[in-house]
């Protein structure tokens, strides 16, 4: 089959396996949440850990392991996974191999809302603040894309330069928010360095349904975003409502990297991050591509957050700059390759 | 001396007289701010008197709230303000980028991450500098310097793209961001408060001491600006331009960039990273006095002092008596100015 063998897939025959890919993953992904939850500042054996969660008596061990580790090895992997599909979607809208949440400015666009909806308008319940953050991701893809679509379409780079240049304007908004309210500063400074420590396990709970319905959504595109990769003509001719299946999109994004910020802060360059890997393992099938991307999304984040832990051991660093690094450094590899 | 030369001079001798006079005016402009900028405060000063203060007279009470606290404030604004906007006409000129600024080519990131490494490593149990605070412009120095050349050899060939140089520029200022947020974390707690106040931009809290260090390094990178400045010809630095006055372009260029670093180090080493001025500030020079060189660097530096201490005068008046950045307001004006240029069509390739 000459089609299969011209998609990027790694892997020799593209046909079977994806079956043990994805075992192998969820398997893989199972692995990293345990150490999650036996390493950091104190080491603790299997034992521990299945008394913490089965027999929970309320000694120290117990404590730390179901309120502080637990909610990070379940939040870690459901952040990672929403900004992975978040990514996927994002590069095929904009046929850009270097968009994600983060170089679009959405991801700074819902925290700015989060620090806003909290700072001014008083909302301190988790469902309203996870909403807040998908309403103001869904606005600044508007008026990114709105632009780029004004200025008469602009090139990849272009479009990644003017949501970069939003991050940064959102980024000093935060400033003067959280400068003017010094309360502020001290709850939601740990937050705005993306980071899963110190989580409630409430945080996870309550953006579960987001991240669900934001991947089901996603998932239910699959096909028409398979033919978005072409081009606008081509789609046109084949039937695919245009409007519908971008708004539905973004509504899908908005949704993703809403619930993560909301969860986590700003964890930078995931959704760039992820997509790459994605495509890379399962090739440029959106249905196969988003599950892919959900699982390696999860496995990265929840990776880079017990890496947080020990990078400047004893203390722990956020995981959002760790992604950043991670991010960065991939960014100037696709550069460099003229990727994008 | 071409036979031109003699013919061409009056008209030129013209442009220049025009140039510094619209220069002087600038500068009058930015000495009735500065004197606004020490008068603004919790009790308003009127400029006569910090003149008079300025001299030696004044009761105790206003010598101290003026040379004390106002007057550092002021000056150390307009020498970053200044710094960073002959840094970027620098870059402009040089990158032949009319995008170019030390913050997107990632030397305010670069510069950023030198102090917080230099922050980290020399200060000991009780948060104070081992080592004297006129190393903190040079760790800047240095790390700027490291910045600009990663953007350069990482981008190649592709530098001559104005988007794609910025976009590794973006990139390399992003790795330098996140290590400084990790770097922030190891340093000491005081420390580490210092430094997210002036990461973001900020003017407060300065003493003459560095206000005398950055003076004195601005004083010598300014020299160095002239000298090079006397060889950078009207037009585009290009590669026949070049060979037409007999430069050698890639030794030629290392030297500039190494000044623009040297500038934005000196300001961010002090004052943070104060976005957008060394992109408007050049912008506006070249609009006003058009191009010849030394009398658009010069207007570049009064123009970033004007907007450094306009800037920081328009967060005192909006939110006192809180201390939000001076950065933010650059970046509230800058950034639609930034946008417009990206999104304007045909101005820039790629």
């Amino acid at each position: 089959m000459p089609l299969a063998s011209s998609t990027t897939s790694i892997r020799a025959d593209p046909r079977i396996g994806h079956r043990s890919l994805f075992a192998g993953l969820a398997l893989l992904l199972l692995g990293l949440m345990y150490l999650s939850l036996a390493l950091g500042y104190r080491l603790y054996s299997p034992e521990e850990i299945w008394t913490a969660l089965t027999a929970f008596d309320g000694s120290e061990t117990d404590v730390v392991i179901r309120d502080l580790r637990l909610p990070r090895a379940l939040m870690a992997p459901m952040v990672g996974a929403a900004l992975g599909i978040a990514g996927v979607i994002v590069q095929t809208l904009s046929r850009n191999r270097i968009a994600s949440p983060d170089t679009l400015g959405l991801n700074a666009g819902a925290a700015f809302a989060v620090v806003m909806a909290s700072g001014l308008f008083g909302v301190v319940s988790l469902p309203g603040l996870s909403l807040a953050a998908a309403v103001g991701a869904l606005l600044t893809s508007f008026v990114v894309f709105g632009l780029a679509a004004a200025a008469g379409g602009i090139s990849p780079l272009r479009i990644v330069l003017v949501g970069v240049t939003f991050a940064g304007l959102f980024d000093s908004f935060v400033n003067v928010v959280l400068t003017v309210n010094e309360t502020m500063l001290d709850q939601l400074l740990f937050w705005l360095a993306g980071s899963f420590a110190d989580r409630k396990l409430g945080l996870a709970l309550n953006g579960l349904p987001f991240v669900v319905v934001g991947a089901a959504l996603a998932a239910s595109l699959a096909r028409p975003l398979d033919i978005l990769q072409t081009d606008d003509s081509t789609a046109r001719g084949l039937g695919v409502p245009l409007g519908v299946v971008r708004g539905l999109a973004f509504l899908a994004v908005a949704l993703l990297s809403g619930a993560a910020v909301a969860m986590a802060g700003p964890v930078m360059f995931v959704g760039l991050v992820v997509p790459h890997a994605a495509r890379a393992l399962v090739g440029l099938g959106h249905r196969l591509q988003i599950a892919a991307a959900a699982m390696v999304g999860a496995l990265y984040t929840t990776l880079a957050d017990i890496v947080a832990r020990f990078v400047i051991y004893p203390r722990e660093a956020p995981v959002g700059a760790v992604t950043a690094i991670v991010g960065g450094l991939l960014l100037l590899v696709l550069l460099r390759r003229r990727a994008a | 001396m071409s036979p031109l030369a003699p013919r061409l001079s009056p008209a030129l001798a013209r442009i220049s007289r025009r140039a510094w006079i619209a220069v002087a005016v600038i500068a009058a402009v930015a000495a009735a701010l500065a004197l606004c900028g020490i008068g603004f405060g919790s009790t308003w000063i009127d400029p006569r008197r910090i003149v008079e203060i300025l001299f030696g007279e004044g009761t105790r009470g206003e010598r101290v709230v003026v040379l004390q606290l106002r007057a550092p404030r002021v000056a150390i604004a307009i020498l970053a303000g200044g710094a960073m906007a002959v840094s970027g006409y620098l870059l402009q000129k040089v990158t032949r980028n009319e995008l170019a600024s030390p913050g997107v080519l990632g030397v305010i990131g670069g510069a950023g991450l030198g102090v917080v490494i230099f922050l980290a490593l020399l200060s000991d149990e009780s948060n104070a500098l081992v080592t004297s605070i006129v190393w903190q412009p040079v760790a800047a120095m240095v790390g700027a310097s490291v910045a600009i050349a990663a953007v350069f050899l990482l981008s190649g060939q592709q530098a001559s793209s104005a988007v794609r140089l910025l976009l590794f520029g973006i990139a390399v200022g992003a790795v330098a961001k996140a290590a400084t947020l990790i770097l922030m974390i190891v340093g000491p707690i005081y420390r580490t408060t210092q430094a997210s106040r002036w990461l973001a931009g900020a003017v407060n809290e300065i003493n003459w001491g560095e206000v005398q260090v950055v003076a004195i390094g601005l004083a010598i990178a300014m020299v160095g600006v002239f000298a090079v400045a006397r060889r950078l010809p009207p037009t585009d630095l290009d590669e026949v331009s070049a060979r037409g006055i007999g430069l050698n372009l890639p030794v030629f260029r290392i030297l500039v960039f190494a000044l623009a670093s040297a500038l934005t180090a000196l300001a961010v080493a002090f004052a943070g990273g104060v976005g957008f001025i060394g992109l408007m500030a050049p912008h506006l020079a070249r609009l006003i006095v058009g191009r010849p060189v030394i009398p658009g660097i010069v207007a570049s530096f009064l123009l970033g002092a004007i907007m450094l201490v306009g800037a920081d005068l328009i967060v005192r008046v909006l939110f006192a008596p809180t201390e939000v950045p001076a950065g933010t307001v650059t970046a509230v004006i800058g950034t639609p100015y930034f946008l417009y240029l990206v999104l304007r069509r045909g101005s820039t390739n790629g």
